[in-house]
């Protein structure tokens, strides 16, 4: 039997070549997965890990005490080389071609060179107070010097100058692109107010074990509370600090690369069971001459080993090269993402093969089953033409409903209370439920949308529709993988969608302002009208202030805000209230020290001048009046915050730099606070992992399409008899080719319609439950995405006939009769 | 009664304005180089109108393969064939095409009917096809004529073998074709039912003046016909007028089958 096998998949081997093309995608998702995560903590590692891994011994204080005096001890053991500590501190420094000053992380470089674990793009370490290190975030190069600001533990500010001699690489280290570091000698950190180090990093002596470092480092050090462990230990520790979050996104991957391998395996069973089915009668001949069921389900079975074990090796090799990619375009990037190089874990490389050799051969049991039940006699009667009966119908459909019904009832339930705990299970037993019904929903809907093709396409449409109404089973199976896909693309969309939607709404309200610009004091005249002319901000305020005398006898400052100019600079008035005249908005300490309710009155007195004014509660740090009623009462006040709102389009790192640059100018001591990059990067992140978890699901779908090809073309061989008959009764080769198109229109663009109404569905179940209890909902469909998606995967099963429609064309007539 | 038209093999029969199907010359030739299979090694042969012709032969002597060719089935590798006066061998496929739905009925042995569609929507298929009604007095005819007024919502699975040959002689004849082809019609089925297809075949050819023309290897029902036309080896190999099953069967012994 191992003949027939090996000769069957020869024979087969195009069409097997087509269904392993969905095993391939699969594994190589999973294992790209695997891989990406290897190799990000491997990266992170390394460059997290960097100042530990060459390191014997670490010692951190548990108790936050210093370790500097300790130096000299642990420096005199036998089997220590060598000692140093990290002094830290923050400095501010006038960058080279920049105006403002800004903030730097200093640390001090080990004397000894084992313990210098800085790699150099450029120059050299520090030997010397006055020189340093930068790291490539700063923009300096090796020979710029520039200005200091540093703090003494004190408070006092201390000025001095530094020259680069070195430019340190940090390799993947993520968090190298958020602030810029420096690093000098111990004595001059010490000079900048670096003060007790709560960590000694520990080299050996040659030959001797990290372990035994370790122990008499601690032995040494058992009066003081502190942890001693080896580099390697330290390193780990450090990069689980920061990989915590990469183990939460491997596993929301892994989740999708189970739906890809779900989506995988119905394409590959929908092909085996056309694939056998096409061989009826070979079986049946196989079965005529001896062979026995079993072994005739052994060779299936076989087949389909082989197959899956060779698409994995395709799909661990496309899944490596995959990473290879990714992580080569992290680098060159120099995205925040820790990647670099490619780690490759075995566990990947058999999980993979494992994963698809798995998934393959359970999608090919249960036609191998149906197709060892042929009766050796079949072999001797022509080709039956009746349909495949679809078996089990009863069971699934009350197996259906059955996860169904308490499904929906959980989902429910789930956003009644808001609870995505009770909502996710809901969600995945309603979706079970659908997929065993769609079994037998799908081909009546195809059937009803067919006669509607049927009106449209003339006979080509009408032969369509029948064409995949006669086979349930294959049609249901082809439209449940695109459904799947589509569904859960689309509940993504949607839930991204509103999730992105919700959370504006809720930045907006929280940071109504993009920028703030605070003077020392107040603000020269010109200043806003500079402000307001900088590229990207389209909107400026000026807000006064002056002390008054509040209702309880104390003075406190207040604010006149000018209702004009700030209501289109504010993206929310929901929180802070723009007062009308006669209003005030009081920040929410003055209901609690004040007494005063909402609506109440409130007077504030200046001089002689008194204002009563009805109140109103807000989101403000001062008590805030029309700017015209604080003239009234206090005409020295004088402006000392602007608010800017910026272009929407416009990059707001690079505003907000340049507003700092042009405030810092006219007043020194200037405070910006740009609340518009934070809400720029929220709302980036979320674009980002919308698009991301779109492309991911993208590739199920993609798969799926591949099943939807797939059919149609076995459905060619399958119908090639009856395709000879009616190109000798009469059908032209363009009318042929419109009948597939039709066919697999219908069937894509049902399941492709199906699934966007059960995605979008889902979508706003899943959002409701989860933001339901973060305040404020906002739902909202992206009628475009959603539209794309359908057209997208109604097109593509378009294009998926193309190919197996040429075929067809080229039958000839005599086909028919041939036989 | 038509006279069948005598040839003889090699002369021109240009000059048989009145054949509803003729060929000149016609080769077939399958491979090539000292592989080379001739199915049809030069044939020239006329089949009148109103005629009920009979093609036999041994296995493997052409017979198929000329009907194929004639129908515009298969291209021929030489010669020329005629339809009226539409000649074949030039036309492109969706000429050829058209003239099938139009011009041409065919019954196969088996696999006649598209399984999706109920006996009436198969028969008016080359006709949708062809985008046009039929006369629905014709079809009415033809169907009572046949005896499937009341099986014409059935689909072919709940057909016996003889009403599903009856619904692809139906399909064949309502277009009213210049010449029906018909490759062993009863090849299927029973006695009983195969001598009830084809005296319908030669009622529609005594009634309405339709050609038809049959293929098969099965001498009492080549007796049905007007005219058996004797092929061998790809060659014309003689013909009878009239026959009867005994004529037939001595004919065919004489072929060396």
């Amino acid at each position: 039997m191992r003949a027939v096998t090996l000769a069957s998949i020869r024979a087969h081997l195009p069409r097997l070549i087509a269904s392993a093309l969905a095993i391939v995608i699969a594994v190589g998702f999973v294992v790209a997965t695997l891989v990406l995560n290897q190799t990000s903590r491997a990266t992170v590692l390394d460059a997290v890990g960097a100042p530990y891994v060459g390191v014997d011994a670490v010692v951190t204080s548990d108790d936050g005490s210093g370790l500097a005096d300790e130096l000299d001890r642990v420096a005199a053991l036998d089997g220590v080389a060598a000692v140093d500590t990290t002094w830290e501190t923050g400095v501010q420094a006038l960058l080279p071609g920049r105006t403002g000053q800004q903030y730097l992380l200093a640390e001090s470089v080990a004397d000894a060179p084992a313990l210098r674990w800085q790699s150099l793009a450029d120059g050299e370490l520090p030997d010397a107070p006055g020189e340093i290190a930068v790291s490539e975030r700063t923009g300096a190069t090796v020979g710029d010097r520039f200005p200091v600001t540093s703090f003494a533990p004190d408070g006092t500010e201390r000025d001095s100058s530094v020259t680069v001699t070195g430019v340190v690489d940090l390799g993947g280290d993520p968090t190298a692109g958020i602030y810029g570091r420096l690093w000098g000698t111990a004595e001059q950190l010490r000079a900048w107010g670096a003060v007790d180090p709560v960590e000694l990093r520990v080299a050996g002596v040659e030959g001797v074990p990290a372990g035994d470092v370790v122990q008499q480092v601690a032995a040494a050090l058992a009066d003081r509370q502190v942890a001693v462990r080896t580099g390697t230990e330290q390193a780990e520790e450090a990069a689980a600090q920061l990989t915590g979050d990469t183990m939460a996104l491997t596993a929301v991957l892994l989740v999708f690369a189970t739906v890809a391998v779900l989506v995988a395996g119905l394409v590959i069973a929908n092909t085996f069971a056309v694939l056998l089915a096409q061989r009826t009668r070979e079986l049946a001949l196989l079965r005529c001459v001896g062979a026995t069921a079993r072994q005739v389900r052994r060779s299936v079975l076989g087949e389909a080993a082989l197959t899956g074990l060779a698409a994995s090796a395709v799909g661990v090799l496309a899944g490596i090269g995959l990473a290879a990619a990714v992580s080569a375009v992290a680098e060159a990037a120099d995205s925040p993402v820790p990647l670099s190089g490619l780690s490759v874990p075995w566990i990947a490389v058999a999980a993979g093969l494992a994963v698809g050799t798995a998934t393959t051969l359970l999608a090919a049991l249960a036609p191998a089953r149906a197709a060892t039940k042929v009766a050796p006699l079949a072999a001797l009667r022509p080709a039956d033409p009746a349909p495949l009966r679809s078996r089990g119908g009863a069971l699934r459909l009350v197996l259906g409903l059955l996860l169904l019904v308490p499904g929906v009832l959980l989902m429910g339930v789930g956003v009644a209370l808001a609870d995505v705990l009770v909502a996710l299970p809901g969600g995945a037993l309603s979706f079970l439920g659908v997929v065993l019904l769609a079994q037998r929903a799908v081909p009546p809907v195809v059937g009803a949308v067919g006669r509607l093709a049927a009106r449209l396409g003339g006979v080509p449409g009408r032969l369509a529709a029948g064409n995949a109404t006669r086979n349930p089973r294959r049609t249901a199976a082809t439209a449940t993988a695109l459904l799947i896909g589509v569904t859960l693309t689309t509940a993504m969309v949607v839930g991204a969608a509103s999730t992105r939607a919700t959370a504006q709404a809720g930045l907006a309200a929280q940071y109504p302002t993009d920028v703030i610009v605070q003077g020392d004091g107040s603000v020269p005249a010109s200043l806003p009208g500079r402000l307001a002319a900088v590229d990207g901000v389209v909107a400026a305020s000026s807000l006064t202030a002056a002390t008054v005398t509040g209702p309880d006898g104390q003075e406190t400052g207040v604010s006149g805000l000018d209702a004009a100019t700030a209501a289109p600079v504010l993206r929310s008035t929901g929180d802070v209230p723009i007062p009308a005249a006669g209003e005030v908005v009081l920040p929410w300490w003055a209901d609690s020290s004040w007494g005063i309710p909402a609506g109440g009155p409130v007077t504030f007195t200046a001089g002689d001048r008194t204002a009563t004014l009805t109140a109103l509660y807000g989101d403000v740090e001062r008590p805030t009046l029309p700017v015209a009623e604080l003239a009234r009462l206090a005409p020295e006040a004088a402006v000392d915050t602007v608010w800017l709102r910026l272009a929407d389009d416009a990059d707001h790192t690079d505003v907000i730099d340049e507003v700092t640059d042009v405030a810092t100018a006219a007043m020194p001591f200037a405070f910006v606070t740009g609340l518009a990059s934070e809400r720029a990067a929220i709302d980036s992140v979320l674009d980002v992992l919308l698009l991301v978890v779109t492309g991911l699901l993208g590739v199920a779908v993609v798969i799926a399409l591949i099943g939807v090809g797939n059919t149609l073309a076995l459905s060619v061989v399958e119908r090639r008899q009856e395709n000879g008959l009616l190109r000798a009764l009469g059908l032209t080769r363009g009318q042929l080719r419109g009948l597939l198109a039709w066919e697999s229109a219908l069937v894509a663009g049902v399941a492709a319609v199906l699934g966007v109404l059960l995605g979008s569905f889902y979508g706003l179940v899943g959002v409701a439950s989860v933001l339901g209890s973060y305040g404020e909902l906002v739902l909202s469909m992206p009628w475009l995405q959603v539209g794309a998606i359908v057209l997208v995967a109604t097109v593509a099963g378009l294009l998926a006939s193309v190919l197996p429609a040429r075929r067809a064309a080229r039958t000839p007539p005599v086909a028919a009769i041939a036989g | 009664m038509p006279v069948p038209v005598m040839t003889v093999p090699g002369e021109q029969p240009a000059s048989l304005s009145g054949a509803a199907v003729r060929a000149a010359g016609l080769r077939k030739t399958y491979g090539g180089g000292e592989t080379a299979v001739h199915a049809l090694a030069g044939v020239d042969v006329a089949f009148a109108r109103g005629g009920f012709t009979a093609i036999m032969g041994p296995s493997g002597s052409g017979k198929s393969t000329l009907m194929h060719c004639l129908a515009g089935l298969d291209a021929a590798t030489a010669g020329q064939v005629w339809l009226g006066d539409t000649e074949l061998t030039s036309l492109r496929d969706d000429q050829l095409t058209g003239l099938r739905r139009q011009r041409i009925g065919f019954v196969f042995q088996a696999f006649n009917l598209l399984p999706v569609l109920p006996a009436r929507d198969n028969i008016v298929l080359p006709m949708q096809l062809a985008g046009q009604r039929p006369d629905p007095a014709w079809f009415d005819d033809v169907v009572a004529r046949l005896g499937l007024r009341e099986r014409l919502g059935h689909r072919p699975h709940e057909l016996s073998g003889g009403q599903q040959q009856r619904v692809a002689i139906a399909r064949a004849l309502l277009p009213r074709p210049d010449v029906v082809f018909a490759d062993e019609p009863t090849g299927n089925l029973d006695s009983r039912s195969g001598a009830e297809v084809l005296g319908l075949l030669r009622s529609s050819v005594k009634e309405t003046g339709q050609t038809v023309v049959m293929v098969t290897h099965d001498p009492s029902a080549a007796a049905y016909a007007d005219r058996v036309v004797l092929l061998a080896d790809g060659r014309l190999a003689g013909e009878l007028t009239d026959p009867t099953a005994a004529s037939v069967l001595d004919a065919l012994r004489g072929l060396g089958a």
